[in-house]
């Protein structure tokens, strides 16, 4: 019997975005975090918006590099984001779809397995990666035959191409630079060169995410960045947030220093574009790996020929790291350059790239054979979780 | 030792002179160094539990928005239950997955291979592009003022 709706879980290392198909989704921290300031309590997913002052926040993960492993932290965060507080839901009536990572090892798989038809008691569930949500989604709306999907998220960036609709391992390519490594990196580098932020992840990421952009000319923009007064149109000051008047920080333009004393800044210059730079030069911090754009051309060499053309002007990028200013002009502007002169070269950033998985989600379930994707409680406790392998094609 | 340098040849620089006689890292200390970086870049957190002190009393009252009693059925599970359950490392992960999928594509196939370019260089202090290298430890920097600052913060400083 077809359901109204479904539940979508596009279960990320950071973000969690949670909600019924006929809703907006819900984009809920996907870890636990405790306050210096509030001793009493941790806080769950969402639960840090109550935090008042979130200076020194500790983070405690269920993700480490992009695996499910903090089993304990997970089943917290779930309980909360199932319960009333977040977005509740009854599995029992509602089919699920939640997504992994690729490649996702054999004993998380069948822990994900059992924990929801177990525990949570699903009647009907689709365990999927993101990518492939994500590759429906553009696929739907396209209509074209071949795509290369672009995921850089908070653990890592994948490029899975994909041809006719189902991907291509020998071409799925990971770089291992995500969002925690830029924010981590810009912590550092901000520590040493102006105050010690090292215990301030939460409030740096949100400077990153302010302040940071994609540079079109790297060199270039270095040259700028070294210029003095206001031919130097990269620097600015971010004004960090005090947690009394001011709750989130904000990048201004540089005032004279006797003006503003009480409020504190980073002086943002070159870090402004050389943190984001490192998706495209992993080895610029020693990571020694290829970039963005070299590991799509890597991939693309590892594909059918006959689909080069296609996977070409197929080209979507999403995940959060897809939310720098510049990001699809980079990368179109490098694959342009790097692919031969006979192909078109089409690069699209997701209009969301947070939920662009999870809407992917919504439309999977319109399918008509969406149930023939799924597992039911019966089938699992018929044949128990070896059939989730054979079914689900993580 | 400022009598003893006067002996040597007076032609050659104070500072090449001195180069031979500092300490500087070989290269497995180098490579030890940089590895601890990248390592430093996946860490979650940099400081202390800020609640590790406190000692959680389980005998205060969960309070509720309602007095409803809880409709499930099946009494779930803690979730220390699956912490125990399926407790495994990453690293036994990647491990096992050598048996789960021994053939590529798999996690450690799908990896990136090193760049067909070369590495570029930036100043370990500033951040511009560099072009010296810094004698005993490797690190980068890019002029006479950056070399002081990491001569006196950072060279040599971190025990890896």
């Amino acid at each position: 019997m077809p359901e109204t709706s479904c539940y979508i879980l596009d279960n990320g290392a950071y973000t969690a975005k949670v909600g019924f198909s006929t809703m907006e989704p819900k984009v809920v921290p996907n870890c636990i975090m405790k306050a210096k300031s509030e001793r009493r309590r941790p806080f769950i997913g969402s639960q840090i918006d109550e935090c008042r002052d979130a200076s020194g926040l500790f983070y405690i993960l269920p993700f480490q590099k992009g695996f499910l492993v903090n089993w304990d932290t997970q089943k917290t965060v779930w309980d909360y984001m199932f319960s009333k507080e977040c977005c509740p839901v009854n599995f029992n009536e509602i089919p699920l779809i939640i997504t992994e990572p690729l490649f996702n090892f054999a004993s998380i798989q069948e822990a994900m397995t059992e924990i929801f038809f177990e525990e949570y008691e699903c009647q009907s569930l689709l365990r999927i990666n993101a990518t492939d949500l994500a590759e429906y989604n553009y696929r739907k709306t396209h209509k074209n035959v071949c795509t290369i999907v672009v995921d850089s998220g908070y653990s890592y960036t994948y490029i899975v191409p994909y041809i006719k609709g189902k991907k291509f391992r020998d071409g799925i390519r990971r770089v291992d630079v995500g969002g925690k490594v830029l924010t981590n990196h810009l912590k550092e580098v901000l520590s040493y060169r102006q105050l010690n932020v090292m215990d301030e992840t939460y409030v740096i990421n949100q400077v990153k995410e302010d302040s940071c952009f994609v540079s079109m000319d790297f060199m270039n923009d270095m040259e700028i960045a070294r210029k003095k007064g206001s031919e130097n149109t990269i620097v600015k000051d971010y004004v960090l947030p005090d947690y009394t008047t001011i709750r989130r920080g904000y990048l201004r333009d540089v005032v004279r220093p006797d003006e503003d004393l009480e409020q504190q800044t980073l002086r943002m210059n070159n870090e402004r574009f050389a943190i984001p730079e490192l998706l495209f030069h992993p080895s610029d911090v020693g990571i020694q790996q290829m970039g963005i754009t070299e590991t799509i051309m890597h991939s693309l060499n590892a594909c059918p020929e006959e689909h080069m053309e296609s996977l070409l002007e197929n080209i979507v990028l999403y995940g959060g790291n897809a939310l720098f200013p510049g990001f699809r002009d980079r990368v179109y502007n490098d694959v342009r350059a790097a692919a031969l002169d006979h192909y078109d070269v089409n690069v699209t950033v997701a209009e969301n790239p947070i939920t662009y998985a999870w809407e992917g989600g919504k439309m999977i379930f319109r399918d008509p054979d969406f149930y023939s994707f799924c597992m039911t409680k019966e089938e699992y406790e018929e044949e128990g979780k070896a059939l989730a392998f054979e079914r689900f094609d993580i | 030792m400022k009598q003893f340098l006067l002996h040597l040849d007076e032609t050659e620089s104070g500072r090449v002179k001195d180069a031979d006689r500092r300490k500087v890292l070989d290269d497995a200390a180098r490579k030890r160094r940089a590895r601890k970086a990248v390592e430093a870049l996946e860490q979650d957190n940099f400081h202390e539990d800020p609640h590790a002190d406190l000692v959680m009393s389980k005998k205060v009252p969960k309070f509720a928005d309602s007095n409803e009693k809880p409709t499930r059925k099946k009494k779930s599970k803690s979730a220390e239950y699956y912490k125990l359950r399926f407790r495994k490392t990453f690293a036994q992960l990647v491990e096992e997955d050598v048996n789960f999928r021994p053939d590529p594509p798999n996690y450690l196939s799908a990896q990136a291979p090193p760049s067909k370019f070369p590495d570029r260089h930036f100043c370990a202090v500033c951040g511009f592009p560099s072009n010296y290298t810094c004698i005993p430890c490797g690190a980068r920097y890019c002029c006479v003022r950056c070399l002081g600052t990491h001569l006196d913060t950072r060279c040599l400083k971190w025990t890896a």
